[in-house]
């Protein structure tokens, strides 16, 4: 049984990038062609992408300090929510790994996607370029991303970021589900 | 004062006492889901609005709603 958070995810969330994903496919079988209308609706899958991989992020990270905080005495549990939530890298950030590892590790663990699954890796790497293109889309930068980073946006590269989101959000459910079993003492979900 | 376990979620804006907490009076700035214990409502409360904007994140059951708002 997954979290709440990852069944929103899988219900949710996908569903509605899937709509966005079918959108950019009609797009990009118009006839005659429109490259300005597919790179516009590109760059919005990006933003959606990113924007629902960050919501699903941070439901994970409240839902399992929630379920830590129900455990301790009431009077220690506003003093709790209010550390947990101070500061929190994923609430104003992109879900960058950075971002994703600062947050997750106030649960007292290093978190470690890269081996959590045999492409975590390259899921991290396009997550990566996710947050990247997310960022030139949301401020119309101008300059080359360089690095690796495709020039261009395709629907086979978003579709693989949105693949690779898909494979980060099952390894941080396996993973928090692992950790809040130890913390805890039984399974949080 | 009104008592717990809402119909329906609080709506944005509620005046709400946090109970065993130091903070007198807060406001529902967001329904976050039901992401607690069980399924539990939890909701993105503001609990200073200056200098700064200050939120945390606590559950229904952790609120009393404030009927003199």
């Amino acid at each position: 049984m997954p979290s709440a958070a990852f069944t929103r995810w899988q219900n949710d969330r996908t569903p509605r990038l899937n709509e966005v994903d079918a959108h950019c496919a009609a797009v990009l079988a118009l006839v005659p062609a429109n490259p300005t209308f597919l790179d516009e609706t590109l760059r919005g899958f990006v933003l959606h992408l990113s924007a629902h991989f960050q919501g699903f992020c941070r439901d994970l990270y409240t839902e399992c300090s929630q379920i830590w905080i129900a455990a301790i005495p009431a009077g220690f549990q506003a003093t709790a929510q209010a550390q947990f939530f101070a500061q929190l890298a994923l609430e104003k950030g992109n879900p960058s790994h950075d971002d994703i590892k600062r947050d997750f590790s106030r649960f007292g663990f290093l978190l470690n996607l890269p081996a959590a699954h045999p492409a975590g890796t390259q899921q991290l790497t396009d997550l990566g370029h996710l947050n990247d293109w997310r960022n030139k889309a949301a401020h119309q930068g101008t300059q080359p991303l360089g690095g690796g980073v495709p020039a261009a946006l395709t629907l086979p590269i978003v579709q693989g970021w949105k693949a690779s989101c898909d494979g980060l959000a099952t390894s941080l459910d396996g993973i928090m589900r692992v950790e809040m079993l130890r913390i805890m003492g039984v399974a949080p979900w | 004062m009104t008592t717990q376990n809402f119909v329906e979620p609080l709506k944005d804006g509620t005046a709400v006492k946090i109970l065993n907490s130091g903070y007198s009076r807060a406001w529902i700035a967001e329904y976050r889901g039901p992401l607690g214990p069980k399924g539990a409502r939890i909701y993105r409360v503001l609990v200073e609005k200056k200098p700064r904007r200050v939120y945390i994140e606590v559950r229904e059951d952790q609120l009393e709603v404030l009927n003199d708002a």
